[in-house]
Order: C-alpha cells, then structure tokens, then sequence
C-alpha cells in the first residue's frame, strides 16, 4: 500500500521538476528575446527573495496566504466541489473583521483579535454557504454561482469602504477606518509582512491535513467527493458533509483577509488582496490537491513572486515573468498527465508486438 | 471457413493464444467460455473489427487479407452484436436496406422499393415483422429478428450472434432457436452463438468450443457433452453445481411493501401500486424484463429513490421516503445492480470500499475521530483473501479490479454488515462462472442463516436457481407469483410478459 503512494510521488515529482526547468528554460529564452541577460535576471530574482531577512518575511507571508487559500480550495475539492469563490470570501473576511476592529476600538487586544477572527471565519463561511447549498438543494454549479459571487463582494466591499464605513480622513479614497496598532498582529521581523498571523495559519493547515487524511471524516468525504451516489449509497449525509466543508473553506478564506488586514494594512482597502484565492487555487491544482504539496509549492512560488519584485527593482526586469514562468508549469502540469499516458501505451504496444514476434518465432522453430 | 493459429495480443493480454478452428458449412456452432476468455475477441477477427498480430483467416476457402468489417460482410459475414446497432427512429425497412438502399432516379430514397424487399426477406425465411413499425417501438425479440434480417439482406452465409438471448424471455429465445434451426436448414447457413448459458449449447448446437484464457480447450460435438462437463471445461476444474443446500422455514416477515408506486427518471410511473413481502429465512426472486420496475422497486426500498406512493416497512418499521443510511440502520444490506455507479469508489482503494459503513466502529478509530490505520489494512487483507479477490491488493484502486473482482468487493462489505434484511440486484452481472458458484453459496449461507433476501436478476437460471418464491413483474405490476418447484419457465415466461397479453407485438 505505502509502496505504491511512493511510486505514484515520485512520477509526479520528477513531472513537476521537469515542468519547473522547462520553465525557467523558456522563461530565460524570453528574457533574452527581450533584451535581459537570463542569468543576471534569475540571480536578481534569488537575492530579492532571500538577500535579507525583510525580504524572507515577505516569502514567508505569502507563502501563508498561498497556502491557506489553496488549502480551502483543496477542503472544497475533495468533496467534489469547486470553490472559485475564495476572493470574495477572502475580501468580505477582511472588511467585516477590520470594521470589528474599528468598533471595538480601546478594547484589549485578546477580546479584538478573537472577535476579528471569529467575524472573518463566520462572515467567509457564510459567504461560501451560499453556493454550497445552492449546488446541494438545487443542483446549480458552483462555479458559475462563486464566480458570479466574487463579483458581488467586491463591489459591496468597495461600497462598505466609501460609504458607510468610509475612513475618518477625507483624503483616503476607499478605505475603512484604521486599526489601533495596539490591536495588531506582531510584526515578526521588521519591515516585513510576516505577523504572527503565520502560527495562527500553521495550527489551521496542519488541522486541515490532519482532518483531511486522517480521520473518519476526512474518509467520508474523499469518498463523497469521489463517488457521491456510492457515498450516499452507503449511508453517508453527503449534503451535510458537502455543505460543512464547503462552510470550512470559505470560513479559511475569510481569515486570511482578517490575517491581511491585521498583519499587514492595518486597514481594509482593495489591495489586501490581489486575486491572491487564485494564485492559492493555482498552487492547489498544480499540486492536484494534495494538501503537503499544497503547501510546499506555496513556498515555491511565493519565492518566485518576492524575487520577482525584488529582480524588477534591482535588475529592471519586469515582473510579470513570474506569471510567465508559472503559467508555463500550470501548461506543462495540465499537458503531463496526458503526455504520460500516450508514453505508457506506446511503451505497452512495443512490448505486445514484442512478445507476439517472442511467440512467432517459437512456434516457427518448434515447427 | 476455417482460422489457423490466431494469436492476438492486447497490451499486457494475450486474448487469443494460438487458435485453430474449423468451422463447416451449415453447421450451428457454439463458442462458450468466461468472461475474458477471448470469444468476442475471436469473433472480431472474423468481422474484420480487429486484425490478428498472428495467424489466418480463411473463408470459404480464400484466405482474408484486409481485416475490416465491409471485406469481412463482402465475405458472407454477418454479425448480431449484444447490443443492437440500430436507429431507434428509423422503421423496420429503413434500418434492415440501410447502407443498400434502394433508389428512385438515383439520388432519392424508395421507402415502398425497401417496404417491399423487406417483405419478401421475411418471407423468404420466414421471420415475420411489419416493415413499416418503427424499430424503437418494438420488443427486444423483434428488434432482435431486425438485426439478423439486416445481415441476411447484405447477403450474410455466416451467422455471428454475440450472447443473443441475454435480453429474452424464454419464449423469445424459443422463437429465435427455431429461426436459426429454420435458417440452417433451408438456407445451409452457418451460424456461430457466442452465449455462457450451457443449457442453450445443449438445446441449438451441433457442435460447441469451449475457450479458456485466450485458448481453444477444447471443441467436441454437442451430443457427446453435457452442462457439467462444459462448465468444467470452462473454469479449468470441476464444478459442482450440485442443488443448493436449502434448510430451515420461512420466519417473521423483514419486508413488507404497500402499494407502493414509483416513478423514474423521466416520471413515468415504473412500479404501480406493487405489494409483496418476504420473510426471514427465505429468498424472493424477482423475475422480469429489464426496464419494467425492478430497478425502481429496489430503489424505493433501500431508499435510493423516493417512492411517490405507498408503504415501505422493514422490520416493521416505516421506512418509507427514508434515507439508505435511515434504512441501514434499521438492519438493511443492499447489493446494487450498477457496481460501477452505486456499489464501489472506483478511484478509492479497495481496502477503503471495503471500510466504508464500517469506518464509525469503534475498532477502527480512536476516540470515535482518528482512524486506525493497521487495523483497517489487516481487516481488508483478511476479508480480500477470504473472498479470494484477484487483483494488486488492498492498496489498488477498486476501479483497476475485474467486473468479477470488483462484485465480490460489493457483496464482501455488504454481507459483511450481518444485516438480517438483504436487497440483491443482478448479483453475478458479468461475473464468470467460478465466481458465480462462489457468490450463490454465499447468498445461500445468508438464507440459511435466517436472513431475508429480495433477489433481482437479468439472469433467470439465477432466479430459479436461489430463490424459494418468485415474483413475475411486468410495467410495474406484479403478474403472478410461484413458488419454487410449483412453476414451469413457461408460465414465468408468460408472467413476464404480461400473461401473453401484452407482448403481441
């Protein structure tokens, strides 16, 4: 049994490894297309990532925010349920939490943060609820329903932010009221993103493994998302189980707005979040799913991302090369599977004429 | 028409393994085997559906070079296919000319030219059917009689039938005996019955092959054989297929159902106003045709569909509308008809197939919440050997098993449950004889344990053969009942069909 989990690893890895050189391969012959000196380029892009300690927090504080969306997405997929509604959960997370903050302005910062939190969790989970019902009662895919959700939320948060929940100060356009920096979370190295938001993201992606593939929930609902009608079938609430982990996700997605807004801005405007869900939904897909390699590829590529600014600061590179570097191994990933297969049957059929000559010829020289 | 050494390699199988056959002229030859034992593979070949990597094909003398079904039906080769290649829509005619059709000034299509040759074809031999009826409305007996004119008209001396009485009431499969009788006879036809039922071997060949693992076995007259010797043959060791071990008495009734009516998937009405029930310690069989309520009946009452009218009770609770974890809990095990679909997770492993409804016990968690891993894996490996399941172990995904192989892991979890109420659709659908006798004896330790056990199968030797009473469906209604040893295949035949009034089609 582990024997075969570690065979099927290591064909996926050596894919992946394959996917990210021909990456870079591709990514370099582009930059010199483009004028750049590839090497000079890849080296700017190490040293923005890992030249000094601010920057090692910025890799680390994406990396977090990777990985907790790609870990919703992942909760969400394997009950067979697609989440792309992650942004507007993530953004409405964050705006809810942050205007908590504002209310609860004065108080200690173990009632704001628990509060904040709680808001965030339950606001995403809600948000997320939405489709999930809708996809259990009535059969609506929820793709469509998330999508179209996400552009609702952005456009209340950007309301909530210039109207009602306006920040004090006239000259702030779209923006919520700030925090009191005695509420926010410790800033872990200075300069930095990283906060002490990242323990809190460790505990839930470890309990998010951990459920997942360890427990008897975590069993009825990867076969619930294998084989709904067999699940079903063999007594299993497939609706409820749908539906709660559909409210996990999206309750994951709200936090990491709440850990943008407490960690980083300190107050709620449209940049807490730059389709990050996407990129987590992303870094998910490329690890099909699996929630370890879901979170070891969200520090690949959050290494990619940093550096990438850091090379377009100091090499005048831009940085859109880190999506053209990851949307060749998206390409590669999504062509592998494929390309594996037609090697696998080729191989097969010159072993089957092979074999068939093997036999010819002995029955020819018994003959 | 005669094959010499055909080997045919699959990637990782070898489907025909060095086989020569003769076959003669107006001879009714018939080719048995396991599933998996390279009979329609054989045959392919001969329709030109895939070329041989070895060996030759000779008919009537001259040897085929081009492997392909338009050469092989210029030869004289015609093939009737499981399942019908027919347009639903079109009528008799259209589908029997099709591809031949005849033509007014060239270009249009001459409906009354194919109504006429239609005509004459079936008088000619003496299959009766109305050219003019659309092919969708008919029985499968008639679509049947459809398909084998269509290959008489494109000129076929050689009769292929790939398992032709799989979708027949005994009737029917008696009518289509006489025909192929008729055909040889007058016609000096050929004709090759591929089947797994022996018993029809017995009744319609001349002479039988019998295929094991790619190989010919064996090929003998059929007057020198008989059903055990044939199915001996087959599997590769004897069979015993002695009477099953029936003991004990029918005790309190486990299911009752109450004019219950259901609907399909389109809302027809599929079951209509249907009562039955069955006690504990014995087996009640349902015999019909695919497609008149069955499906539904079992769906209502394992609570997979929701009936819109009448009473369910199992063990004399109201199950009615319930949900099958509801229903399981009240002490129900239900082996479903489409293993694929319902009965496994083809991309779980089979260790995981075999947990599931067990993974709540307290054995196999810790705290209600972790899962004990060693102890699943020694409980799967146990239950894996003890079924003698084939395949690459419990840690291989169910979907990678043989139809075979994958059935025992449905019927293992669900007899594993100790449910005293049992709900068993089409328990050995695909499944090859060894394993047949295998899951009979299980079914029958069930019964004699006191289990109450509901029984529907396409396979009507297999109703006959398990169950103590029988009821015959037909659109939803239950046509008569019987009880074992008090019938005759014809009057269950008859019940079936509606009491000879509905299928005068």
């Amino acid at each position: 049994m582990k024997e075969k989990v570690g065979r099927l690893n290591w064909g996926y890895l050596l894919s992946l490894t394959a996917s990210v050189l021909l990456a870079f391969l591709l990514g370099a012959l582009i930059l010199a297309a483009a004028g750049f000196d590839p090497l000079r380029a890849y080296a700017a892009m190490w040293s923005g990532a890992f030249s000094n300690a601010r920057h090692m927090g910025d890799v680390l504080e994406y990396a977090m925010v990777l990985a907790v969306c790609g870990l919703a997405c992942v909760l969400g997929s394997r009950v067979g349920i697609f989440n792309v509604g992650g942004e507007g959960q993530l953004l409405l997370g964050a705006i809810v939490s942050c205007q908590v903050g504002v209310w609860l302005v004065g108080q200690s910062k173990l009632v704001v943060l628990p509060c904040a939190m709680l808001a965030a969790a339950v606001t995403g989970g809600l948000y997320a609820l939405i489709p999930g019902v809708l996809k259990v009662k009535v059969k609506v895919n929820e793709v469509i329903t998330t999508i179209m959700l996400n552009t609702i939320a952005a456009s209340l948060c950007q309301y909530l932010a210039k109207g009602p929940w306006k920040h004090p100060n006239k000259t702030m356009v779209a923006a919520t009221g700030q925090l009191d920096p005695r509420n926010w979370f410790t800033t872990l190295i200075p300069n930095s993103n990283l906060s002490s938001a990242i323990l809190l993201a460790a505990v839930m992606a470890f309990l998010t493994w951990y459920v997942m593939q360890k427990t008897c929930l975590g069993f009825e609902m990867k076969l619930t998302g294998q084989n709904p009608r067999f699940a079903f079938f063999s007594g299993l609430k497939t609706d409820s189980i749908v539906i709660v982990c559909m409210l996990f996700s999206g309750a994951m997605c709200g936090l990491v707005g709440m850990f943008r807004v407490y960690g980083v801005e300190h107050l709620y405007r449209s940049s807490i979040s730059n389709q990050y869900y996407f990129e987590g939904l992303t870094v998910a897909m490329i690890a099909r799913y699996d929630p370890v390699a879901t979170i070891l590829l969200s520090l690949f590529f959050a290494v990619l991302k940093i550096g990438a600014q850091g090379m377009e600061i100091s090499a005048g590179v831009p940085n859109q090369i880190y999506l053209i570097i990851q949307t060749i191994i998206i390409f590669c990933m999504a062509a592998e599977s494929g390309i594996t297969a037609s090697l696998t049957a080729a191989a097969q059929r010159r072993r089957a004429r092979a074999q068939a000559e093997e036999r010819r010829k002995g029955a020819e020289g018994n003959a | 028409m005669k094959f010499e050494h055909i080997s045919m390699q699959f990637p990782g199988v070898l489907a025909n393994d060095d086989v020569s056959l003769e076959i003669k002229r107006g001879e009714v030859f018939a080719l048995v085997g396991e599933n998996g034992a390279g009979k329609s593979t054989l045959m392919n070949i001969l329709y030109g559906i895939q070329a041989p990597t070895a060996g030759r094909v000779n008919i009537r003398g001259r040897e085929v070079e081009r492997f392909d079904p338009r050469t092989a039906i210029g030869l004289g080769v015609g093939m009737v296919h499981q399942h019908f290649m027919l347009v639903p829509s079109f009528t008799v005619a259209q589908n029997i000319v099709m591809s031949r059709e005849p033509r007014k000034a060239g270009i249009f299509f001459d409906n009354a030219a194919a109504e006429r040759l239609t005509r004459a074809l079936a008088e000619e031999y003496g299959l009766e059917v109305d050219p003019a009826a659309a092919v969708g409305e008919l029985g499968v007996g008639l679509q049947q009689r459809v398909e084998i004119l269509k290959t008489l008209f494109r000129g076929a001396e050689i009769l292929i039938l790939d398992e032709p009485t799989a979708v027949l009431t005994p009737q029917e499969t008696d009518e289509l005996f006489a025909v192929i009788r008729r055909v040889v006879k007058e016609r000096d036809m050929t004709v090759i019955i591929i089947t797994h039922k022996l018993y029809e071997v017995l009744a319609i060949s001349d002479r039988v092959g019998v295929m094991r693992k790619g190989r010919l076995v064996g090929v003998e007259r059929t007057c020198d054989v008989d059903e055990k010797l044939l199915a001996s043959m087959m599997v590769g060791r004897p069979v015993l297929y002695d009477e099953l071990d029936k003991t004990g008495t029918p005790g309190e009734e486990l299911i009752r159902v109450e004019n219950l009516t259901v609907e399909d998937n389109r809302g027809l009405t599929a079951v209509d106003g249907l009562s039955l029930l069955v006690r504990a310690g014995e087996v009640l069989g349902i015999a019909a045709i695919e497609g008149n309520g069955q499906s539904e009946l079992l769906e209502a009452i394992t609570g997979m569909r929701a009936p819109s009218g009448g009473r369910v009770f199992v063990r004399g609770q109201d199950v009615t509308g319930k949900s099958p974890g509801d229903i399981r809990a009240v002490g129900l095990a239900h082996v479903p008809e489409d293993r694929l679909a319902t009965g496994v997770s083809a991309a779980a492993t089979v260790a995981d197939n075999l947990l599931m409804g067990k993974h709540r016990e307290r054995r196999f968690n810790r705290f209600g919440f972790q899962q004990r891993t060693p102890t699943i894996a020694r409980y799967a490996q146990e239950i894996y050997d003890r079924f003698d399941m084939r395949g690459a172990g419990i840690g291989a995904t169910a979907g990678s098993l043989s139809g075979g192989n994958m059935q025992k892991v449905v019927i293992a979890r669900e007899f594993s449950f100790d449910a005293p109420v049992l709900v068993i659709a089409q328990p050995t659908r695909g499944v090859d004889v060894g394993a047949i006798e295998f899951i009979h004896a299980r079914i029958m330790e069930k019964r004699n344990q006191g289990c109450a056990i509901l029984l529907c199968s396409a396979d009507l030797d297999e109703v006959f053969r398990l169950s103590d009473r029988i009821v015959t469906l037909y659109e939803g209604k239950a046509t008569g009942e019987f009880a074992a040893g008090g019938f005759s295949k014809e009057e269950i035949g008859l019940g079936m069909t509606g009491g000879g009034k509905g299928e005068a089609k």
